[in-house]
């Protein structure tokens, strides 16, 4: 019988700072566990095939596809989702400059597109937009066109750096 | 439909572990490095998954005798790895360009690519043109093996039951050497409908060795080499002249078929377009055109 005589695995998350102990299928994927076993929804499924970024989840800091990583694999990996990048209730800046240039519309790709554009900001404080469309080249937006998160990570530059 | 429910997952901590593994359960394992091969495929047979991606083989190594690539070396890796800025290696660095996307790209792994083994895999090509080793490790100790004839067949490769690729190994090119790697898809992210890799050896004004190096244009990435021989010994000039005909006559070497991607004779069109546009690019880079 499918699923029957599956062997579990013990693993440790370390997602947004907190470790959490869970026992995982050998085919569970990051993304499910992050969403059904620890209930953090803002990480979203798309296309389960890597194609699309709505799953992304920063692991040690390089943002990665959630839905192609096993979660049996990320044991002991240092895990953020969107969940974890705003300070103590304070939105984070690039959380901010996303509101404030309306570059959330139905809102399905934006907690990859922050993930990502918090990596790439770490990495280069200072992209130009040609290095900002290259960076969320893996993360589709079927609503805005692209312009204003473009937009929004620039000035999220600029915020950071202030 | 059967489904990817795997009974059981190993990660292992040595190579020695994962062979043995390997050896243990033969075609019920599937190794998995990055995994975005394996997880989109979810093939229903795998009954145990062998995780290697915490072996110590994330490298990128430039010795006297050449270059030596981890097989977990990710595309993001090699893309930025200063070892691989100098020619003709950079053209390594180059065929990850338009591979997937930055976010599969951290963690997609080089001997990923080349053990899935389609004929269609982005860095093969640019690694055969220059002489690349596939240097393997199995039950009965270590192997190597030409990374032209690592390729059998679609998804098929030389590694036998208890078997993994360790490493592909680059020897140190000639001096003179350049190579290119152009790609053609539906868009730059997508799987290749053709791929060419183009090396050229020049000495005193002469072609001391070429190699053309096709994919997604037969059932492995394959060597055109008629239309090699018509390079060699030939002075850029000449190669100007007949470039052409030296494009028509590898575009007439592939073998290629009519999927959902392209249709067999657009690809072999379009194998014909790329190889020229390699040469061309080869001849302005040698300063002969
Ligand atoms: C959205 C998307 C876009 C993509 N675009 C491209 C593209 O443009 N061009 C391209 O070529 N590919 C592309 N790919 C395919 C894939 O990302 C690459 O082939 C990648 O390099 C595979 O590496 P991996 O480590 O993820 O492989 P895995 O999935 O871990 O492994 C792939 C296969 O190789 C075997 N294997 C892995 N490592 C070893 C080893 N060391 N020894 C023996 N066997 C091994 C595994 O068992 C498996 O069968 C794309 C994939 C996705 C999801
Ligand atoms: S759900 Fe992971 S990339 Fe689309
Ligand atoms: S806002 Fe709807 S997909 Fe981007």
């Amino acid at each position: 019988m499918v699923g029957k005589g599956q062997k579990m695995i013990r693993v440790t998350l370390n997602v947004n700072g907190r470790d959490y102990v869970v026992e995982v299928k050998p085919h569970w994927t990051l993304l499910h566990v992050l969403r059904d076993q620890l209930g953090l929804t803002g990480v979203k499924y798309g296309c389960g095939t890597g194609e699309c970024g709505a799953c992304t989840v920063l692991i040690d800091g390089k943002p990665m596809t959630s839905c192609l990583v096993l979660a049996a694999s990320a044991d002991g990996r240092k895990i953020v989702t969107i969940e974890g990048i705003a300070d103590k209730g304070k939105l984070h800046p690039i959380q901010e400059a996303f509101i404030e240039a309306g570059a959330i519309q139905c809102g399905y790709c934006t907690p990859g597109m922050i993930l990502t554009a918090k990596a790439l900001l770490e990495k280069n404080p200072n992209p130009t937009e040609e290095e900002v469309r290259r960076a969320i080249d893996g993360n589709l937006c079927r609503c805005t066109g692209y312009v204003k998160i473009v937009k929004a990570i620039l000035e999220a530059a600029k915020k950071m750096k202030a | 439909m059967p489904l990817f429910r795997p009974k059981e997952y190993f990660r292992v901590a040595t190579v020695g572990e994962a062979v043995s593994l390997l050896k243990r359960f033969g075609g019920a394992a599937a190794i998995l490095a990055g995994g975005t091969d394996l997880l989109v495929a979810k093939p229903p047979h795998v009954e145990y998954i062998v995780d290697i991606s915490r072996l110590p083989l994330n490298y990128i190594k430039k010795g006297a005798r050449g270059v030596r690539i981890g097989a977990l070396a990710t595309l993001n890796d090699i893309a930025a790895s200063p070892e691989l800025r100098e020619e003709p290696y950079d053209v390594i660095a180059r065929s990850t360009w338009d591979m997937g996307t930055p976010l599969t790209k951290n963690f997609a792994t080089i001997g990923g690519n080349i053990c899935n083994a389609a004929p269609s895999a982005d860095m093969p090509p640019s690694l055969i043109a220059l002489d690349a080793e596939a240097r393997i490790i199995g039950p009965r100790g270590k192997r190597r093996v030409f990374l032209e004839d690592f390729f059998i067949g679609p998804k098929k490769s030389v590694l036998k039951r208890g078997e993994l690729l360790a490493e592909i190994f680059v020897p140190r090119a000639p001096a003179n050497t350049k190579a290119v790697f152009l790609k053609k898809g539906r868009t730059s992210e997508d799987i290749a409908q053709v791929n060419v890799a183009v090396r050229l050896t020049v000495d005193d004004g002469l072609c001391k060795a070429a190699r053309i190096v096709l994919g997604a244009v037969a059932p492995t990435p394959i060597r055109a080499k008629a239309a090699e021989r018509m390079l060699e010994g030939k002075g850029l000039k000449e190669i100007s002249q007949i470039m052409v005909d030296v494009a028509r006559k590898a575009a007439e070497e592939t073998k290629p078929i009519s999927d959902v991607r392209a249709p067999a004779e657009y690809r072999r069109s379009v194998a014909e377009v790329l190889t020229k546009r390699a040469l061309l690019n080869l001849m302005e880079r040698f300063g002969g055109a």
